[in-house]
């Protein structure tokens, strides 16, 4: 078992973010291997930014743990095409945490930033405070979001929350923000709070709001009443606009004045 | 001064009928001359194989349409990243790729020439821009004159002398080089949600056909003796059955010009299709190539189609808008007042599909049974059929029946009974390739006088050496290292200067822009014409003064001056 613990130091100017696709357990293998970060256009070795210290060995990934302490708030990218082990994160996180992550566990005690899981394909991330916008989607064009495993939230996220989902699940313990669910067509999506426009140009999966949708999109059939956990749910059809077959089931909904 | 030669070059040199030759090339000051000082740098080509620099005599690099491509899919530019690195700047994209990358793996490739498919004139400026950012090649563009107002109502009036003077007045002031058709006509009809089906079809409004349009632009083309032909992309692209309109379209063509073709039919794969839908859907290269084996006048591109994604962008707008309704992806779609429009969507070609393997055999067909190679250029129409990096895979299709057998396992089974392909034996040879990638374009583009595409004491000293010996190779067995060879050249030479080495590009480069300034009598010069001028102020929203892209546009450039017969 390998623990590496990567405490930030104390920077000048702390908004300016750092690249640190670098930061992943199996990068940590190869001991001899000279990890970096980029800030802007520069390249900058690992111990400059971090205070690393690393305890015991391991013969894969999965045997890594790695701990980030102090302000990473700024720093991006961590856990960029994960494959296994376990990354911890004491305070916030950066945005595009766990981009194309595959396999083990990235647990954040604070909130993420934006694009927290984006086209993931397997593994889970648990994320303690809030997310940022576009959790677990897809980037810029792309046509597929996360594709599989897991993202829990347990404060709120932000807008466009599941975008292009395609599959693997996602769970938001707080509300979430607008257009959650928009362009979805597999997977699972479930909202313990509030949100709005939910799942808009849907074409499958399912998605479950335990609070009140607002602006309710019109482009949804009704297809019944249903039980879920003693709770009573509105299951709705759509997005027909779209001719899509995906699935709500909604608790409390108005629709746009 | 400075001075190069090239030593120990295998020289294929089509239009000097140079088959094959160890030879020496001098050059000194971007030129080829007939020796060099004792100081010159030498290049030992060491019996690699030597031809002219590649020219792409259709593809779409440059301009609002392609720009747009990028806008709409920024998931393309997550492809082909590569990092500032020497006199290399950053790049990003696939099909679409930063004119940067464009200019670079064209570079790769051994091309130094290229046109630009389609240019709106009100958009010539955009075009001239992404021209001075692709610094390796020297480029030219067709302006699309196929919903021009002003044309057609020349076309109406059966006054082909004043739609040459038309013609002759945008040329010049957007700075272009040929008229291109894309859909004559169907694009105007788009205007109003409708399209033309062929050539027989009235515009609305202004009592044309796409026959009458394109027969008078052929004419006022050589009225206006300009060094290329009219460059058409035929009407009802891409749908079932429409090789009768394009054999319909052939029969229009004469032959009027001596030095070349009098029609540059592009793109004819997209043009070549038999059956009645989809479900029928079948070759007809055939016929669509015995027709230009009959008629000297007509040259045509492959248009070909590889596998994989790509963006599709053409003026043909509501071509464009059945092909969204096909794939059911993003789509864009813009008009260009009074002139033109244009669609853009982005596509996946996929083995596993019948008509996609239909279209990708039929490209080869076309250029496999065209037997003079100068009739049919190697080109995919960047990007529609596949972007310009599957070049070399084509050649290699061409040069072996072994690798088209390997290839054709692979597409969807039934795609052996609808299409000729497996039945055709040809196997192409380096000399074909060579007029194939430059000399068939120079003799296309009328621009061999400019010292384009051959290696004559005086031609611009643009040279592409390949890692390949052609005494050592055989293609139609090792089509893996005809593939490696075309993809990056060992030397390429632009102006005297090596600007790419082993696909690392050596230096910035600045691009020449070649234009055409037809000159008129002054009786006929639409300056004069007060209904012209009238109108182009009625319906622009732009002023005739503004209208001309201003010289500050263009860096280095040659204007070809013509002496109209008007």
């Amino acid at each position: 078992m390998m623990r590496v613990v990567l405490a930030v130091k104390e920077r000048k100017k702390p908004f300016l973010p750092i690249e640190a696709e670098a930061i992943l357990p199996s990068a940590f293998l190869d001991q001899e291997a000279k990890l970096t970060v980029w800030k802007g256009n520069k390249e900058l070795p690992f111990a400059e930014v971090f205070a690393v210290s690393i305890d015991g060995e391991a013969e894969s990934a999965d045997d890594v743990e790695i701990v980030i302490r102090g302000d990473s708030s700024r720093i991006k990218r961590i856990g960029e095409y994960m494959d296994g082990g376990r990354i911890v994160i004491e305070g916030d996180i950066g945005m595009h945490c766990g981009n194309f992550m595959e396999a083990g566990t990235i647990e954040i005690m604070g909130s993420a930033d934006a694009w927290l899981g984006r086209e993931m394909r397997g593994g889970s991330i648990i994320c303690r405070g809030n997310a940022g916008d576009y959790c677990g989607s897809g980037y810029r064009g792309e046509k597929k979001g996360m594709r599989g495993g897991s993202i829990e939230v347990f404060g709120n996220a932000g807008d466009f929350t599941a975008e292009m989902l395609a599959g693997g699940s996602i769970v938001i313990h707080g509300n979430a923000g607008d257009m959650a669910g928009v362009d979805m067509h597999d997977g699972a999506l479930v909202i313990h709070g509030d949100a709005r426009m939910v799942c808009a140009n849907m074409t499958g999966g399912t998605c479950t709001v335990h609070g009140t949708v607002a602006d309710m999109m019109p482009t949804f059939v009704r297809t019944g009443q249903v039980l879920i956990e003693g709770t009573e749910f509105t299951r709705f059809s759509g997005d027909i606009a779209n001719r899509g077959k995906g699935t709500l089931f909604i608790r409390r909904w108005q629709y746009m004045d | 001064m400075s001075e190069l030669l090239i030593k120990n070059a295998f020289v294929i040199d089509p239009l000097n009928h140079i088959r094959g030759e160890i030879m020496d090339i001098f050059v000194r000051d971007g030129r080829i001359v007939e020796s060099v000082g004792p100081n010159a740098e030498v290049i030992d080509a060491g019996g690699m194989l030597t031809m002219p620099g590649g020219i792409d005599s259709h593809t779409h690099v440059c301009g609002t349409k392609v720009n747009f491509g990028r806008y709409m899919s920024p998931e393309d530019m997550r492809a082909g990243r590569t990092k500032r690195h020497g006199a290399m700047h950053a790049t990003s994209g696939y099909s679409v790729p930063t004119t940067y990358g464009t200019s670079y793996r064209y570079s790769t490739m051994g091309y130094t020439t290229l046109l630009e498919g389609a240019m709106a004139p009100l958009e010539a400026r955009h075009t001239h821009e992404e021209f001075n950012y692709t610094p390796l090649q020297d480029t030219m563009a067709n302006v699309l004159f196929d919903g021009n107002w002003a044309i057609m109502e020349a076309v109406r009036d059966q006054d082909t002398a004043r739609a040459a003077a038309i013609v002759a007045w945008f040329l010049e002031a957007v700075k272009g080089f040929s008229i291109k058709l894309t859909n004559p006509g169907g694009t105007e009809a788009w205007g109003w949600g409708k399209n033309l089906t062929c050539i027989r079809d009235i515009v609305p409004n202004f009592e044309v056909t796409p026959a009458d349009i394109i027969t008078t632009m052929i004419k006022a083309n050589e009225m206006l003796r300009l060094p290329h032909s009219v460059h058409l992309h035929c009407n009802n692209l891409g749908t079932p059955g429409n090789y009768q309109c394009t054999l319909d379209t052939f029969d229009l063509v004469p032959d009027i010009n001596r030095e070349r073709q009098s029609l540059y039919a592009t793109h004819v794969q997209f043009h070549a299709y038999g059956g009645t839908s989809w479900k029928d859907f079948c070759s007809r290269s055939d016929e669509i190539a015995a027709s230009v084996n009959n008629r000297p006048q007509i040259t045509i591109d492959m248009g070909q189609v590889m596998f994989g994604k790509t963006t599709t962008m053409t003026a043909d707008g509501p071509m464009e808008f059945n092909l969204y309704r096909l794939h059911h992806n993003k789509w864009s779609n813009h008009d260009v007042e009074l002139e033109t429009g244009s669609g853009i969507i982005p596509v996946y070609y996929s083995r596993k599909n019948l008509v996609n393997s239909i279209m990708w055999a039929i490209g080869l067909e076309l250029a496999l049974l065209v037997r003079d190679p100068y009739q049919c250029i190697l080109a995919t129409d960047n990007p529609n059929g596949a972007p310009f990096v599957k070049y070399p895979e084509i050649i290699a299709l061409l040069m072996s029946k072994a690798y088209r057998e390997a290839e054709l396992a692979t597409v969807h089974p039934d795609t052996g009974s609808r299409v000729p392909l497996p039945a055709i034996d040809r196997e192409m040879d380096w000399y074909d390739i060579a007029i194939m990638t430059r000399a068939a374009q120079a003799r296309a583009l009328g621009i061999a006088g400019q010292g384009k595409g051959h290696l004559s004491e005086g031609a611009e000293a643009d040279i592409a050496i390949y890692p390949l010996r052609v005494g050592e190779t055989d293609p139609s067995r090792e089509y893996d290292a005809i593939i490696k060879g075309f993809s990056q050249t060992e030397y390429t030479i632009k102006r005297g200067r090596v600007v790419c080495r082993r696909g690392e590009c050596l230096v910035e480069g600045v691009n020449t822009t070649y234009w055409v300034r037809p000159k008129v009598s002054e009786e006929r010069n639409i300056l004069n014409d007060e209904e012209f001028k009238r109108n182009f102020d009625r319906y622009y929203t732009v002023r005739m003064s503004n209208y001309p892209v201003q010289d500050s546009y263009l860096q280095r450039n040659v204007c070809i001056d013509t002496e109209a017969q008007l």
